[in-house]
């Protein structure tokens, strides 16, 4: 399974595992608010799915510029990277080096299942916020 | 490992921009990034903006990685470089004030004002860079003799007949930095091996 139909599943699991009602609710949201993703972290782990094998550091720029809309530095992609990896949501290798690079290996970077979890907890909780508000709030 | 006999030499960017670059990475990333960058610079700035414009590129990703490498990082890392600028600060303004005021033995507190000041420049600068090993014997071992002042000043001023209050804020923050560059330089010994 892939890393974005493990996200749809997850996705729908989490959803439909919420009892608004219950005290459960707020013990679990509060868990969630804990792991929240910020826009950026979000936009990095949604390219590193999107991308697959070839996630390394400067497609993961690009695509996380596509995917927020801006120009982005370098040095916030690689850090949040290494944060992330950190966080145990990311996982990297070494790859093959190219003559292009002067012979320097590439690090891929793969989700892992804690990746997929808060990213979908990261959505769930932002959907849960914006449950009965009308689009666009008015001033 | 690909080939590394093509010449690239003239393709690559100037020489103090990728030691610059090398200086900023951690050892854990100083291929991979290193990569990344010439690999961008070599098939898309180059070819079609031309090596100055190219050149500013690299020189732009240098410099986000290196304020990246400033502001990101542990709570550790944040406390030594503000400690480490209050002790900069700390060691000028002993150093300038012996020399204005010029009390006997001042030569002596100067070089130790001095000599306090170039130990917090050495800290920040091992914050900011990832130096090597024998940069980080270097600062331990600046750190040990911060200590050692810093701990005397302390001792001495609770037991003078004048109390000095400065001399105890002083005395205390060389202490805190010392233990901190301690704690760091552990911490890096840790990452480099890991």
């Amino acid at each position: 399974m892939s890393a974005s139909e493990l996200i749809r599943r997850d996705f729908r699991t989490c959803g439909s595992a919420l009892p608004i009602d219950s005290d459960s609710f707020y013990v679990y949201n509060v868990g969630i608010v804990a792991e929240v993703l910020g826009a950026f972290e979000q936009a990095v782990l949604l390219t590193v799915v999107d991308l697959d094998d070839e996630a390394y550091g400067r497609a993961i720029l690009r695509g996380a510029q596509i995917g927020l809309m801006r120009e982005l530095a370098a040095g916030a992609i690689y850090s949040t990277l290494d944060r992330l990896e950190q966080k145990g949501l990311l996982s990297s290798h070494l790859g093959e080096g190219t003559a292009e690079r002067g012979g320097r290996a590439r690090r891929y970077y793969r989700i892992t299942a804690a990746g997929v979890r808060a990213l979908n907890e990261s959505r769930s909780l932002l959907e849960r916020m914006w449950q009965g508000a009308r689009w666009p709030i008015k001033a | 490992m690909a080939d590394q006999s093509v010449d690239m030499t003239s393709k690559e960017p100037p020489l103090w921009l990728r030691r610059a670059l090398l200086l900023v990475l951690s050892v854990r990333d100083r291929e991979t990034i290193f990569g990344d960058l010439l690999e961008e610079y070599q098939k898309e700035h180059l070819p079609s903006e031309g090596s100055r414009r190219a050149n500013y590129w690299y020189l732009k990703q240098v410099a986000s990685l290196a304020l990246a490498q400033a502001l990101g990082g542990s709570l550790l890392k944040q406390a030594l470089i503000l400690s480490s600028s209050f002790v900069i600060a700390a060691g000028t303004w002993l150093g300038v004030m012996e020399n204005i005021l010029k009390h006997s033995g001042y030569a002596e507190r100067t070089a130790i004002a001095a000599g306090i000041a170039i130990q917090g420049i050495a800290t920040l600068l091992f914050c900011l860079l990832n130096g090597g090993l024998a940069f980080r014997i270097l600062v331990a071992t600046g750190a040990m003799a911060i200590l050692f002042v810093g701990g005397s000043a302390v001792i001495n001023s609770l037991s003078a007949p004048h109390f000095e209050g400065f001399v105890i804020v002083i005395g205390a923050a060389l202490i805190v930095e010392a233990l901190l560059t301690f704690a760091a330089v552990l911490r890096s010994r840790q990452r480099a091996a890991a």
